[in-house]
Formats: C-alpha cells, sequence, structure tokens
C-alpha cells in the first residue's frame, strides 16, 4: 500500500459512534413533522391570498401584496401574470431558484432601470451592499438613490430587491416590511439553487420545466455550477445555469 | 442480526407503507453510518447529525419512490450525500449575506496536531472529488457503488479519484518542497527553476 492510501486510510478511520444517536435521530422526526419547509405553509396561504400581478403583453409590470385584485388586460398579458403567480408560488415553497418569466418595466427613468438590471445580476441565494450597485451601475456616490430606486421596485421578489443590504450586514429597508426580507434571504439560502439528474447528467436551476421531469431519486444536489462541471455534467439549454442570470 | 432479521429491501417496502417500527430498524441499522460519513464530508458533528437527521426524514418521505434495482445502502448513501453537499453549499452562502463584501472562501476548521497537514492538504483538492474521496475511505465504497450515488461515470469516479490524490500527494510534498525550495534560493542568492 502506498502512502497516500496509509494516510487516507488512517485519516478517515470512522470514529466511534455518538451514544444515543439512533434514538436522537427518531425523537427529532416525532417531532419535527413537515419541518424542512423554507417558509410555513401558511405564510405562503396568506403571500398568495394577497397576491396581484399586473401584466402587459411584454411581460410582469408590477407585484403587490394587497390593494385589490390586479387587472390585466388582454389575453397574453393574462397568461404572464398567471405564470408569475405559479412560479412565485413555486419559488415560496422552496422549488425553484430563478424567475423565467419576462419584466416589463415600462418607461421608469433610465437610472431606476439600471439599479433594477443591477439587482437581477445578483445570484439567487446571494446578497450585495447597496454600494455594490451603486459602483456597479458606475455611480459610487449615490448609494442613497440605489436604495430610494430600490424601494419603488415595481416587481419585488422577481426582480431581487431584497438581496441589497447595508455594507455591516444589516437588513437595511422593504418596502414589504423588514421580517418579509430577513424570511425571502432565508428561504434562498435553504432552497437548493441547482440540480442535476443522475440518468441525463444535465444540471438544472430549481424549477427548470426540463428538471421537473426527473424522478426525485435521479435528483443529485451540487454546491455550485463548476462543482456539476466537475464530474461531467453539462448545463441544461432550457433554464441556463451557466448564461447571464436570467432573474 | 438475528437469522429472522428482514433484509434491507423487505424494510423500504414496509417503510414505503408507513411502517414507523420498520423505519426505526432502519435507522438503527444506517444512522452509525451515515453519521460517520456525514461527520467526515462536514467536519462538524452538529452538522453531521442534522443532516443525518434531513435525510432519513427524506427517506421516510419519498420511500415509495425507491428502486429495489438498487442496494438501500447505495440509496441512502445519495440522500446523504445531497444532504451534506447542501450544508457546504449552504455555508457559503451564510459566510455571503453575513460579509456581504468579503468573497473569498473561509478554510475549514483546523484539527490539532498532525491531522492538520492532511486537513490542509485535503482543503485543496476540488470538492467533489474530496467527498468521493471521503465516501470511498470512510466506508469503502466501490467506484461502482460511488458513481450511483454521484449520478456519474465509473470513469469519472476513477479520474476524480485520481486526481484528488495527486493534488493530495503535491500538497503534503510541497510544504516541503517550498521549503527546501526557499533555502536553496536563499543560499545560492540566485532564481531556482522548477522543474
Amino acid at each position: 500500500m502506498n502512502r497516500i492510501e496509509e494516510i487516507l486510510h488512517d485519516h478517515f478511520r470512522p470514529e466511534p459512534e455518538p451514544a444515543g444517536l439512533s434514538e436522537r435521530i427518531m425523537a427529532g422526526l416525532r417531532a419535527l413533522p413537515g419541518s424542512g419547509e423554507p417558509l410555513e405553509p401558511g405564510l405562503v396561504r396568506s403571500l398568495l391570498d394577497r397576491l396581484a400581478v399586473e401584466a402587459t403583453a411584454r411581460g410582469v409590470s408590477g407585484v403587490r401584496l394587497g390593494g385589490g385584485p390586479a387587472r390585466p388586460s388582454g389575453a397574453a398579458a393574462r397568461r404572464l401574470a398567471e405564470r408569475a403567480r405559479a412560479e412565485l408560488q413555486e419559488y415560496w415553497e422552496g422549488r425553484r431558484s430563478f424567475f423565467s418569466v419576462p419584466v416589463d418595466l415600462g418607461a421608469g427613468p433610465a437610472f431606476q432601470h439600471r439599479v433594477l438590471d443591477a439587482a437581477v445580476r445578483i445570484p439567487f441565494g446571494e446578497s450585495r451592499s447597496y454600494s455594490w450597485v451603486a459602483g456597479a451601475i458606475g455611480h459610487p456616490k449615490a448609494v442613497r438613490a440605489v436604495g430610494t430606486a430600490l424601494g419603488r421596485n415595481p416587481v419585488p421578489f422577481i426582480v431581487p430587491c431584497h438581496r441589497v443590504l447595508r455594507s455591516d450586514g444589516s437588513l437595511g429597508g422593504y418596502g414589504l416590511g423588514l421580517p418579509l426580507k430577513r424570511l425571502l434571504l432565508d428561504l434562498e439560502v435553504r432552497t437548493p439553487p441547482l440540480e442535476g439528474c443522475a440518468s441525463t447528467h444535465i444540471v438544472c436551476r430549481t424549477g427548470c420545466r426540463a428538471g421537473g421531469r426527473m424522478r426525485p431519486d435521479s435528483r443529485i444536489l451540487f454546491a455550485s455550477l463548476d462543482d456539476a462541471l466537475s464530474v461531467g455534467y453539462r448545463a441544461c439549454r432550457v433554464c441556463r445555469p451557466d448564461g447571464a442570470a436570467a432573474h | 442480526m438475528t437469522p429472522n432479521a428482514p433484509d434491507d429491501r423487505d424494510l423500504m417496502a414496509a417503510v414505503a407503507r408507513g411502517d414507523e417500527p420498520a423505519f426505526a430498524e432502519l435507522v438503527r441499522r444506517y444512522s452509525g453510518r451515515l453519521f460517520a460519513t456525514a461527520h467526515r464530508i462536514l467536519g462538524s458533528r452538529a452538522d453531521a447529525e442534522d443532516a443525518v437527521q434531513r435525510a432519513l426524514m427524506q427517506c421516510f418521505r419519498s420511500a415509495a419512490s425507491y428502486r429495489p434495482v438498487w442496494a438501500v445502502s447505495t440509496w441512502l448513501y445519495r440522500i446523504i450525500t445531497n444532504a451534506c453537499v447542501d450544508e457546504l453549499r449552504r455555508r457559503a452562502a451564510r459566510r455571503e449575506i453575513a460579509e456581504p463584501e468579503a468573497h473569498e472562501r473561509g478554510g475549514t476548521v483546523p484539527s490539532p496536531g498532525e491531522r492538520l497537514d492532511i486537513e490542509r492538504a485535503l482543503g485543496r483538492v476540488p470538492r467533489e472529488a474530496r467527498i468521493l474521496l471521503t465516501l470511498c475511505y470512510v466506508d469503502g465504497l466501490s467506484y461502482r457503488e460511488l458513481a450511483r450515488v454521484r449520478g456519474i461515470s465509473i470513469n469519472t469516479v476513477k479520474s476524480q479519484i485520481a486526481r484528488g490524490k495527486a493534488i493530495l500527494r503535491d500538497a503534503l510534498a510541497g510544504g516541503r518542497g517550498d521549503a527546501a525550495r526557499a533555502k536553496d534560493k536563499h543560499a545560492a542568492g540566485t532564481h531556482v527553476e522548477r522543474s
């Protein structure tokens, strides 16, 4: 046996099982039925009850919680609004890590557009600071204006203004309330962003319609896209985990 | 195990019917092995217990999707490895949120004494290869089992493990090599060529 073999055998020699492990695990399983849900099912229902989605024929133009039902006009707009609602539900339930429905920000101020475009580039499950956004749009001193522009985001959740925090890690502001901002950040940490299919060797973003056809026992999780590529998986051409972030 | 003890596949069939004592038996049989693996991948006993708990919970919920063409242990290893990989991802994400301006990776938790060198060396092995090495050496999984657990080809398993070992060999030799080179350089006062 060569030296590396000896070192590995020695290093990975299992330690004794902690006392009472099986009992603790059984007790934990009984105590936590239905745990592991990223957001409380009751909260998801309440969000869906209050959700109103505005859309044009080009994309989603507004997402609100409360304030009466939305009335998108035209069949195309209604279809997009329905699609956004379905994607939001999957996102809140921890089954989606990206939005594929298009967004129509209309004719807002150019500064606002650039701020929201920068927010869309923050990867799922991560966060950036207000000053990072200011730097990304080429106005490093406009930190306060960035906060204002994010506060006027007409399509929260889908344009992820909740991923922008203060430089010291504190939450900053959020139009829908700071408790919800915290919950969304936690939700995104708990939702696996990528899933590979063991039989096709394709890695998708969670919630991709191509990945949705995968058998549950074929699901392989990866910590990053590079990890998946390193063992011979390829990126899905539908959801493009390798592409510029859709949103 | 008594002569009449049900085999793993029978147990899984019972678990799929919601039989709790059968599940308790499965937990008794496997939680120690799953824990040993999770502990070596995650480096923390508390996180390893959490991962085993999440994995067994998922096993209970999705027992009906278990296909008996696989050994139960292989199926459980796939689930526990997914749980560990996801925990590693969460750690990286938590670091991002805690320190939004700091994007460098934190090191692994150092352990005392002579383990330190090998821990450091393993830290240089890419994550997927490191996980394969761990599964291979903690519980002696075969290349075929490793391929099934991670959903990759046997050739990929072989090449990843070989590459992982090569990096380890380099890293373990490298500490001394660098030091020796620095000493030579100092003594000669000239540039030392790398071969």
